[in-house]
């Protein structure tokens, strides 16, 4: 895989990043507090160890960075359509993520926890729907595997 | 007749199953993104199984099969996403 650093996208309402090194989840928290959003809803996708009886050592994340990017653009634009959104951040991590570390962080800020729920969980659905974002699993057996969707 | 190159992006399984990050696809014009899918099978057949699967993407956006082709696009294979 082709070295990359990192890219990031950001605003005043939006932050979008890929990013080689672990995500910290405080600076989203941080970017997404706002006096005009009562609720901030926060999602981080972690690598999991098991799969039904399937030990997964670490999961290798690939991207097709440019139209990723402008992808997860377009999800944010599409939340801010639908929601009240105040701050929305999608960060994701590209490489090697260990078991129990982040891949992906997702947060959005709304006036009312309501609408925080509905965005959040309507980004990572999507995200995982359309963003040109690949995973591929190293398992404990030495086996790797792409990941098809509907399994993750 | 003229002939376009297009610069076509492989990645994941098929980037492995390919053996390469990018390869030029050759085709006479009017070309579409169905023809440099027919002429990239023909070339690598390991892509047959993942036909069916595979979304197009032209100049970072998706686009459907039909989709006319012109000197200087940028075509990328998409294999069912996994991110998150």
């Amino acid at each position: 895989m082709t070295e990359l650093d990192s890219r990031s996208v950001k605003t005043e309402k939006v932050w979008i990043g890929l990013e080689q090194q672990a995500l910290a989840v405080q600076p989203a928290a941080d970017f997404l507090y706002h006096g005009n959003a009562g609720g901030v809803c926060l999602f981080v996708g972690t690598t999991r160890r098991w799969t039904d009886d399937a030990e997964t050592v670490e999961l290798e994340y690939e991207a097709y960075v440019p139209m990723a990017l402008k992808e997860m653009r377009r999800l944010a634009d599409e939340a801010a359509r639908r929601w009240p959104v105040v701050r929305v951040c999608l960060l994701h991590r590209l490489g090697v993520v260990p078991v129990a570390e982040a891949s992906v962080v997702i947060g959005v800020a709304t006036p009312h926890r309501a609408e925080a729920f509905e965005a959040c969980r309507f980004l990572i659905d999507t995200l995982k729907q359309t963003v040109p974002i690949w995973k591929r699993e190293v398992f404990a057996d030495g086996r790797t595997d792409w990941v098809q969707p509907g399994n993750s | 007749m003229s002939v376009i190159a297009i610069k076509t992006l492989l990645f994941s399984v098929l980037r492995e199953k390919i053996g390469a990050e990018q390869v030029t696809v050759r085709l006479p014009t009017p070309a579409t993104g169905a023809d440099l899918l027919d002429a990239l099978s023909e070339a690598h057949p390991q892509l047959v199984p993942y036909r069916q699967v595979i979304r197009l993407a032209v100049n970072e956006a998706y686009a459907e099969a039909d989709v006319p082709l012109q000197e200087g696009d940028e075509v990328a294979l998409i294999t069912p996403v996994s991110g998150g």
